[in-house]
C-alpha cells in the first residue's frame, strides 16, 4: 500500500503529542522522588549544620521537634504522651525491623530534650537512630 | 509597520508557542525550590544507648574516646577539659590511628542541640565512625 507523501503546501493538522506526554512523564519522575522527602512535618525547624553526611536512608521515621515545642512524627502532629505510642504505629506501619529513626530537632532546643526523645523512640522499638542536620559545604578549619 | 502578507502562501502560526515552555520551566523552578532544602538534610547515625553500654564495657579505656559536652565553650576529652574551640586539636590524634575507635558522646542536659551536633561532626569529620551517645 502505497502512502501519499504530503506536499509541501500542506499543514501539519494534528497536534504533536509527543512533548507534552514527555515533559508529563518528566513532572511525574520529579514528584515520585521528591515525594518521600515531604513525608515530613510542617514545623518551623533550624536544623543544626553540618559538614558530614551520615545516615542515608530513604525509608525512615522522622520525629521532629520545633522551635516552639511542637513534636510530630512523621506528618501527624502528637503530643508528649502520645510520642510512644505514635511511633510504635509508624515503626510497626512500615514492615522493616531495621528503620532508621530520625530526630529532627531545631539546633535551639535542650539537649535534655533531644535524650528524652531518643530514650522514647528506644522504647518504641526503635533499633537505629539518628539526628538530622543541614548539610553545609562551608570550609571547616 | 504590517508584515505583508504573500499572495496564495498557506496561513499557519509560524511563531513558537512559549507559554506551555514557560509554564513548564515555573512548575520545575517551583518543585526545585521545594524540594531542595529537603534535599539537602542530613543525619548523624547514634548508637543505641544499651548496645553501646555492653560493648563500651567490654572495650578497653584505650580503646573508646569519652566526650562530655559540659556547656557550648567547654568541652572534656576523656580526662581533659579543653575549650569547645579546641576540640578538633584534642581529637586528632587520639582519632588518627588504624583502628577504629569508638566514640563515646555524653552531653549536658542545657547545652543546645546545635552544639550537640557540631561536636559530633567534629568527631565525624576527624573519622569516628562509631558515635554513642550515652543518657544520664
Amino acid at each position: 500500500m502505497r502512502r501519499r507523501r504530503p506536499s509541501a503546501s500542506e499543514l501539519i493538522t494534528k497536534i504533536n503529542v509527543t512533548p507534552i506526554i514527555d515533559v508529563a512523564l518528566v513532572l511525574v519522575t520529579i514528584l515520585l522522588v521528591t515525594a518521600p522527602m515531604l513525608s515530613i512535618a510542617d514545623l518551623p525547624v533550624d536544623l543544626p549544620m553540618a559538614h558530614t553526611r551520615g545516615a542515608e536512608d530513604e525509608r525512615n521515621v522522622s520525629v521532629t521537634l520545633a522551635s516552639n515545642g511542637d513534636l510530630a512524627v512523621d506528618r501527624d502532629r502528637v503530643t508528649p504522651e502520645t510520642l510512644r505510642a505514635a511511633l510504635t504505629l509508624h515503626l510497626a506501619r512500615s514492615g522493616e525491623a531495621n528503620v532508621l529513626v530520625v530526630i529532627r530537632a531545631d539546633s535551639s532546643i535542650p539537649y535534655g530534650r533531644i535524650r528524652n526523645l531518643l530514650s522514647e523512640a528506644r522504647a518504641a522499638g526503635a533499633k537505629r537512630l539518628a539526628v538530622a542536620t543541614r548539610q553545609t559545604t562551608e570550609y571547616m578549619p | 509597520m504590517r508584515r505583508a502578507k504573500t499572495p496564495g502562501a498557506p496561513e499557519g502560526i509560524h511563531e513558537i508557542n512559549m507559554t506551555p515552555l514557560i509554564d513548564v520551566s515555573l512548575v520545575l523552578v517551583v518543585i526545585l525550590m521545594v524540594a531542595t532544602p529537603l534535599a539537602l538534610q542530613s543525619s548523624i547515625a547514634l548508637r543505641t544507648a544499651g548496645a553501646s553500654g555492653r560493648e563500651a564495657a567490654m572495650r578497653g579505656q584505650t580503646e573508646r574516646v569519652e566526650i562530655t559536652v559540659l556547656s557550648s565553650e567547654s568541652v572534656r576529652v576523656n580526662r581533659t577539659v579543653v575549650p569547645r574551640t579546641a576540640l578538633a586539636g584534642t581529637l586528632a590524634p587520639l582519632l588518627g590511628g588504624d583502628t577504629p575507635r569508638l566514640v563515646v558522646v555524653r552531653c549536658a542536659d542545657d547545652v543546645s542541640n546545635g552544639t550537640f551536633v557540631s561536636v559530633l561532626d567534629e568527631a565525624r569529620a576527624l573519622g569516628a565512625s562509631n558515635i554513642a551517645v550515652v543518657g544520664r
